[in-house]
């Protein structure tokens, strides 16, 4: 990837030139490089492609309890100077923050598997043709009018922290995706597939195209079915997009302040409380082999393995610095990377155990009806399959649900051994889940 | 034709407009004249030496200022700001794109160069050529009318206006929390094509928001109120003139009225909507299934496909015939308003939904001889350098009556209903049918008259069903600019800002939800 030539010089030139206009200054410097190539396709063919390399300098400023923010995406001395002036220049006319915190001095970071490929890095755009033909052949040699669309995404990401005081914290990874819709020409079958990975050789074009077309194909003509509460079994997909509104109720402050789902009636947090199954736990862990991720925040704070939620009950909420020391707990640092734990149930075993019931391979447009119960609304799409006695035996018409996630994870009875990522939430890594009375409010018409 | 360069348009254009070309060169930042015209010359000759039949370059630079409070202090104080070059041609029939962060002639032409080697990769991908419908080369200059450039304001007096709203609200027994923010976008950008189009424009957008937030120490329960200022393409004047403080008081006052309100009773109702809740659904239920890449398939593995094919041009009847439904991107203050678009058509205005007919959509240069037409809507744009052009929304709006019927005549024709003030929880399916809307404030109307507050309120409709029970819109003088600063769409999603205007307008016969689950629990 195109990496920025000399960090080191480029940190001391914001150190320095912050000193020149207050020798008192505190400075965070945040240091990324980005390179991304994309191909998009669609109706069977190649609709738009994208190649961008881009760099930003963050630089905050604080002078006592004031502090502001500057950033710019170039590199240069002009600009660096003139991002560093512009900070200050806020800082010193904004009123004073009484949750400033000090910028943290030297850290110890624990140390996480690589995330970073370097096969992945800087995939041609041949590569990108190649993967996405190998795609589109699937689709053409199924025998059937399919529509492929998809897209597919290279990326090399590096960040650097540094801080006035003495942090220095980097990491380097790399990202590969795809996704793809397979829909059937008479506009009543649609399936998807998706990969994440930092490695392109885990992102099989070809398979992922399979498992759409086979979708599309196998929902083609959904049976009516009527709304209501059914067991189900949510793909990994539709685990993601529902524990990812789950994951923004974490902070310990929204608790402390009677404003989200961990607060207990008359104050305080429900840490301690038994709220979901047994069989859920959930942890933050930079340092998963198979999930890896930066072992620090935004400010540099070390991020450590941490679980929020074991065997059904809530062990811990998120602290920042501040909120931390005013509740005299110890500051988490802020967490984006979550994992569900494994169970040992394939995805035939769960939907093995369903009478009746319904197998998801995604939702939609999810959305917070009530953040106090975690009352969730979205949509079914791209294969919606009924079960009975244990076998999927056809697909059934779309459906909104309203339902809590936090009812949903009370409500599940078995987890999916297979752990995987997704392009939409690539800090989520989750197994499927089988969870009862799921509430469908209503019919979608969509295909 | 005869073109102008840049310079020769800039020094004929005289004294008159020289302060609006003092604050394009402000909103150049460090970006030198002479360095833009060698920069867009290197990149179109190495993409036509590259076998590119088409080109164009943008040079954009956008300032992003975001000011947060909450309670009685400042929480964030944020000035952002990206430039960079991007090139996107055709070679092969085929697009190709590439952008970096370094302006300079050289990098200009690595990155045509790459973006035409892109595309000729891809075309063996492709089953038909992109064609791009004809389009009048323009050499042009455009910016937001304003008086108060944003960034000029002082952090210090925004941060001072923001606290004495949060003081107001506090003021409120029972009102716990007050945060407001306001967000300042800025965004110049220089177009030019291997066609001769040669176009600068400066784009000034602010947002404000105010939220209070009341609890219940008893119950924990917890409700917040918006206050219904919206999004702007203007200056600071916008801010100035709005009556943020004075409303504060209210803003609390209706969060504390919102928890004690009775819960609502599930079922089919009347319903009022706002105009600061109604844009919202116009956005998800007509804004996006007029988009015609999404209908033809574009869209299909991320948003999702639509309702509304060209099929059904001309013959759906898509609402009631008191709706009309149109796209206009020169509508003043309008969020998505703009001089020429990403492909460098010239904007206007068309309907989408004329008396109730489903008749029109969103088209690019791209886009429209697929449905026949000879020109572009003038619809592409792109979040930023980095990102390919493609269709996004131009501000989509619901014509007022012609008669000047007021809100208080349309709450006279309901019964038993709801009037739904402000925009709350919004979540609609893939192809735009089934949508589920929530609010900010929620009224009971009892035989033509508000009744007190309600809570918990949800309305579930289909859009076809939904926009055919529309009775009556409001006249021109309760017509309200209403938006959105943040509407993502793509692989990989980009941003667009967007507005709405609409009256208020009755719905008859729709299904009322109750959201509380806390008596479940």
């Amino acid at each position: 990837m195109r990496e920025l030539k000399n960090p080191e010089a480029l940190i001391s030139s914001v150190f320095a030139a912050a000193k020149r206009l207050n020798p008192d200054a505190q400075v965070l410097v945040k240091l990324g490089s980005t390179s991304a190539g994309n191909l998009r396709f669609a109706r069977g063919e190649v609709t738009s492609t994208g190649d961008a390399d881009d760099e930003t300098v963050s630089v905050t400023i604080q002078v006592g309890k004031r502090r502001a923010v500057g950033t710019a995406n170039q590199v240069d001395a002009a600009t660096v100077r003139d991002t560093v002036e512009r900070a200050y220049r806020l800082a010193k006319i904004s009123p004073e923050d009484p949750e400033v915190m000090p910028v943290l001095g030297p850290q110890k970071y624990l140390t996480a598997p690589s995330a970073f490929d370097p096969a992945s890095d800087r995939l041609s755009a041949e590569h990108r043709a190649s993967a996405v033909e190998s795609a589109l052949g699937v689709a053409k040699s199924a025998g059937e009018d399919l529509d492929l669309a998809g897209y597919f995404e290279r990326q090399s990401l590096a960040q650097t922290i540094a801080t006035s005081a003495g942090a220095r914290a980097g990491h380097r990874l790399t990202r590969v995706r795809l996704s793809t819709t397979a829909r059937t020409s008479d506009g009543t079958g649609s399936g998807w597939a998706a990969a994440h990975s930092q490695r392109a050789s885990e992102v099989k074009p070809a398979e992922l195209a399979r498992r759409a077309v086979d979708k599309a194909t196998r929902s083609r003509k959904p049976r009516p079915l009527a709304p209501g509460r059914y067991t189900v079994v949510l793909e990994p997909a539709a685990v993601a997009e529902m524990l990812n509104a789950l994951s923004f109720q974490l902070p310990a402050r929204l608790a402390d302040e009677g404003r989200s789902f961990f607060a207990a009636p008359g104050g305080g947090t429900r840490v301690g409380e038994k709220l979901f199954s047994e069989k859920i736990t959930l942890r933050s862990d930079p340092a998963d082999a198979a999930a890896p991720s930066a072992p620090f925040d935004d400010e540099g704070m070390p991020l450590k393995p941490t679980t929020w939620i074991e065997s059904g009950k809530l062990l811990a909420l998120s602290y920042t610095r501040f909120w931390a020391q005013k509740m005299g707990k110890a500051p988490t640092g802020q967490h984006a990377s979550w994992q569900l734990g494994a169970g040992d149930a394939s995805l035939e075993a769960l939907i093995s155990g369903v009478k009746r019931g319904l197998l998801v391979t995604r939702f939609w447009y999810t959305r917070t009806l009530d953040p106090q119960t975690l009352l969730l609304t979205g949509l079914t799409r791209d294969g919606l399959f009924l079960i009975e006695n244990g076998q999927v035996v056809a697909p059934v018409n779309n459906f909104r649900y309203n339902e809590s996630v936090a009812q949903m994870l009370k409500n599940v009875d078995a987890v999916g051994s297979e752990r995987v990522r997704l392009p939409a939430w690539p800090g989520i890594l989750v197994p499927a889940l089988r969870s009862r009375e799921f509430n469908f409010a209503s019919v979608s018409e969509a295909v | 034709m005869l073109k102008l360069t840049r310079r020769e348009l800039l020094a004929g254009a005289g004294a008159a407009t020289a302060l609006s070309f003092a604050q394009l060169a402000d909103a150049r930042g460090l970006l030198l004249e002479p360095l833009l015209d060698d920069v867009v010359a290197a990149a179109l000759a190495a993409a036509a030496k590259a076998k590119a039949t088409y080109a164009d370059v943008r040079i954009v630079r956008r300032r992003q200022e975001v000011i947060q409070t909450r309670e009685d202090h400042v929480t964030g104080v944020e000035s952002h700001q990206s430039y960079g070059v991007g090139v996107r041609v055709i070679a092969g029939g085929a697009w190709g794109f590439a952008a970096s962060s370094r302006v300079d002639p050289k990098e200009a032409a690595r990155v045509a160069t790459l973006a035409a080697e892109t595309a000729l990769a891809d075309s063996k991908l492709l089953k038909r050529p992109v064609e791009l419908a004809p389009e009048p080369t323009h050499v042009d200059v455009w910016q937001t009318p304003l008086s108060k450039d944003p960034f000029k304001i002082p952090v210090d007096q925004k941060v001072e206006l923001l606290l004495a709203i949060n003081a107001e609200i506090l003021k409120v027994p029972g009102v716990k929390f007050a945060n407001s923010s306001v967000e300042s976008l800025g965004e110049w950008k220089l177009f030019a094509s291997s066609e001769g189009s040669y176009i600068e424009q400066n784009v000034i957008r602010i947002g404000p928001t105010v939220r209070a937030t009341a609890i219940d120490a008893k119950t924990g329960e917890f409700v917040s109120r918006d206050h219904p200022i919206q999004p702007m393409q203007a200056g600071w004047e916008y801010i100035e003139a709005a009556r943020l403080v004075a409303d504060g008081r209210r803003m609390g006052e209706d969060a504390v009225a919102k928890l004690k309100a009775p819960s609502v009773e599930p079922g089919k109702r009347d319903l009022v909507l706002s105009p600061e809740h109604l844009y919202l659904t116009i956005h998800e239920s007509v804004g996006h299934p007029t988009e015609l890449d999404r209908a033809m398939g574009y869209e299909a593995n991320f948003a999702g496909t639509s309702f509304a094919t060209p099929d059904k041009r001309n013959k759906l009847k898509y609402a009631s015939t008191a709706v009309t439904l149109y796209a206009d991107k020169t509508t003043p203050g309008g969020l998505a308003t703009c001089g020429y678009d990403d492909d460098g058509v010239q904007t206007g205005r068309w309907d989408l939904v004329k008396d109730g007919i489903f008749v029109g959509y969103q088209t690019t240069r791209e886009q429209a001889s697929w449905i026949g037409e000879k020109r572009s809507r003038g619809t592409s744009y792109a979040e930023d350098f980095k990102s390919f052009p493609f269709q996004r929304m131009p501000n989509v709006s619901l014509q007022p009556a012609q008669s000047d019927v007021r809100l208080e005549q349309l709450l006279a024709g309901v019964d038993d209903g709801i009037y739904i003030e402000g925009a709350g929880s919004y979540s609609i399916d893939h192809q735009r049918y089934n949508f589920q809307f929530g609010g900010q404030v929620f009224h009971a109307i009892k035989k033509g008259k508000l009744a007190g507050p309600l809570k918990d309120v949800a309305y579930h409709s289909n859009t076809v069903d939904f926009w055919n029970r529309c009775e009556a819109v409001g006249g021109r003088s309760s017509w309200k600019l209403c938006g959105a600063l943040h509407d993502g769409k793509g692989e990989p999603t980009q941003s667009n800002a967007v507005s709405h205007g609409c009256p208020p307008a009755l719905f008859r016969g729709i299904e009322v939800l109750n959201t509380n689950r806390r008596r479940q629990s």
